[in-house]
């Protein structure tokens, strides 16, 4: 006789998963009815703040300083200008990363578009409509236009072009501040809000993370003196609060400079700061990360001649990196929104324009502080959200295959 | 006396008359514990050695120090004529020569069987990119898994894995391999296919010397059986002098324990 084995049924659906979860005796019944109640009384009151009793005025009249605080808005087109190419650079590095992937037609694209990038979406259009300005709109579209572009290109593109491509990407951002800096532009003393949170951010991001991993690798390392500086450093880094090392960037600075020699602009002192500073984190973090590698790796790269520096490149880090991935992109999003602290001297970055717009004449004495705050902390929340989850993305797909 | 009078004195006992790996009086010590207790051996060119001994009794020490894993403090080691020495590039020299197979594998999990098996092609070897591949599958099929050269190490078996790890290790084109108990981390339907592409090697020609526990390749494939304990090589013969009329009290009572 054969028994068709088939799995034993399980009772499923909304209620049996209401009675068993939250009504399970009637003291849950109390409590989720109490909770839920609070909640959803929060909930409506915030809701109903922002809709009737908020000002939102404030935000959409200085909708142009939260994005670059005092730039001159004559130059604001090179701007424009930086984010198209921006835009294509990113279309181009997703087009050439799905190469090798079996084709999507257009529908699928931008259903995974959705999926990736709701919260960016929903602030563009958000953007807009506070806007509500010709102009905004045709720079969304043309960078929609030129992402679109670039991912075609990138899907074109000869595998033989890799480089080139890459080359493309990478140069992106440089590409990016000189356009808007170079050829009698606007240097970046004069760049605020998003803008200059951006750069803060991933300047200190792009210096700190091969910072770190020297670091990481300098603690591990044989040579005593390059163990103990890095030791050293570390220790000394992580034992001060951030703050204490701006106000030392940022104030003190200039007392230690000799007469004649002028001190750094602020902003470039701010992003030597994070960089410092998120290095020393980062050095932990990977460290963690090579103790993780097992040494029988290290021993089969050896025994098949690979040198010291081969060995960790091509082995170790790439495996240590892998691990880590989590809490290295949490120090990334904690910077992220550490840059805000530059505010302190006066650099207006996102959090200084949403302070400093409500001493504005116009606004002086109304209260208005929520507003702008809540307006910014969306836009911080869509960064580092957005950040989380490509990370947890690129966890994934290096997960496949591992043992 | 330098090494090329070592390796002229040497008395080869097996294959074709030129040594290929002499050691002699290799000692080790791990703090006060000496591993090694002045080990002499000479393996001729295409010989085939098998170490056995109890857990504890140096055999994966001493062919660890063949390929500087592990640094003897006494004795000289000389393979294929170059001498170990301190100097990281004679080392390296001496690695790329020798393939090592591990009993954990060590495959690098992050690469693809194929990446595993070409990256120090073409890193050491500075072989470029087709011809890595094409050296690699033409290893991948000789242990019998070129249709898994996509794969990451994690989707295989433990079995494919080991023999992934020969692959790697003979893409390097060394002339000599080292196993490292290399069935001993294997399920037992698994041995046998390790062991065939082993077997297969020792025909072909290949000298090397085997840490396992497999009698039965022992008496099959090794020219001479060594067997080590304490840290001393306590009787050395061919396979039918050493299962058949070992001499020693302790070879005895070893081969009674595991026959």
């Amino acid at each position: 006789m054969t028994t068709t084995a088939k799995p034993p049924v399980r009772t499923t659906g909304p209620l049996k998963w209401l009675n068993d979860n939250v009504f399970r005796t009637w003291w849950d019944g109390i409590v989720t009815v109490v909770a839920g109640g609070l909640l959803l009384w929060l909930l409506g009151s915030f809701l109903s703040w922002v809709f009737t009793s908020a000002e939102w005025d404030i935000v959409r009249v200085n909708l142009v300083t939260f994005m670059v605080g005092r730039f001159p808005r004559e130059e604001l087109w090179r701007v424009g200008v930086a984010l198209l190419i921006l835009a294509f650079a990113g279309g181009l590095l997703l087009g050439m990363s799905l190469r090798l992937k079996p084709r999507v037609t257009a529908l699928e694209a931008l259903r995974t578009f959705a999926v990736r990038a709701w919260p960016v979406a929903i602030l563009v259009v958000l953007l807009l409509i506070l806007a509500s300005s010709l102009s905004a709109l045709v720079l969304v579209a043309g960078a929609t236009l030129a992402f679109i572009i670039g991912r075609g290109g990138g899907y074109r593109l000869p595998q033989s072009r890799t480089r080139l491509g890459m080359v493309v990407g990478l140069l992106s951002p440089f590409a990016f501040v000189a356009v808007i800096a170079g050829f009698g532009g606007v240097g970046w003393n004069l760049w605020g809000g998003l803008l200059l949170t951006m750069l803060l951010a991933v300047g200190g991001i792009a210096l700190s993370f091969p910072f770190g991993v020297m670091l990481a690798l300098g603690r591990r390392s044989t040579l005593p003196a390059a163990r103990w500086l890095s030791i050293t450093y570390i220790e000394v880094i992580r034992g001060v609060p951030l703050i204490t090392l701006l106000f030392m960037g940022f104030v003190m600075l200039t007392l230690f400079l000799p007469a004649g020699v002028s001190a750094p602009s602020l902003v470039i002192r701010g992003i030597v700061v994070l960089t410092i500073f998120t290095a020393a984190y980062v050095a932990e973090i990977v460290r963690g990360g090579l103790q993780s590698v097992p040494n029988g790796q290290v021993e089969a790269a050896h025994a098949l001649g690979m040198s010291p520096i081969q060995t960790t490149f091509n082995i170790v880090l790439p495996q240590a990196l892998t691990a880590v991935i989590p809490a290295l992109v949490g120090q990334f999003i904690s910077l992220f929104k550490d840059t805000s602290l530059v505010a302190i001297v006066g650099l207006l970055e996102l959090l200084g324009v949403a302070q400093a717009i409500t001493q504005q004449p116009a606004f002086a004495g109304q209260g208005l502080l929520l507003e702008t705050l809540l307006f910014a902390s969306l836009i911080f929340w869509v960064g580092s959200f957005t950040m989380s989850r490509e990370s947890q993305r690129l966890e994934k797909r290096l997960g496949v295959g591992e043992r | 006396m330098t090494h090329e009078d070592l390796a002229a004195g040497a008395v080869v006992a097996g294959g074709t008359g030129e040594p290929m790996i002499i050691c002699e009086g290799v000692e080790k010590w791990f703090d006060d514990f000496q591993a090694l207790k002045g080990i002499d051996l000479v393996v001729g060119t295409q010989e085939v050695v098998v170490v056995i001994g109890p857990s504890g009794s140096g055999k994966s020490t001493l062919i660890r120090c063949i390929n500087r894993l592990e640094e003897h403090d006494r004795g000289r080691i000389i393979v294929d004529g170059v001498e170990m020495g301190d100097d990281i590039r004679n080392i390296q020299e001496i690695r790329r020569e020798v393939g090592m197979v591990f009993q954990q594998f060590n495959l690098f999990p992050h690469l693809t069987v194929l990446d595993n098996v070409t990256l120090a092609v073409r890193r050491v070897r500075k072989k470029p990119k087709a011809e890595a591949d094409e050296l690699a599958m033409e290893m991948l099929t000789r242990v019998q898994i070129p249709e898994q050269a996509a794969k990451y190490p994690g989707q295989l078996s433990g079995g494919q894995q080991q023999r992934v790890a020969i692959a790697r290790a003979l893409a390097m084109q060394p002339k000599v391999m080292l196993f490292d108990e290399p069935t001993s981390a294997l399920d037992p339907e698994m041995i046998k296919e390790v062991l065939d592409v082993m077997k297969e090697l020792a025909v072909s020609g290949m000298t090397m010397i085997v840490v396992t526990h497999e009698m039965g390749f022992a008496k099959e494939v090794a020219d001479r059986v060594m067997f080590m304990a304490d840290g001393e090589v306590v009787e050395v013969g061919t396979p039918q002098h050493f299962f058949e009329s070992p001499e020693e009290d302790r070879t005895k009572l070893f081969l009674t324990q595991i026959l």
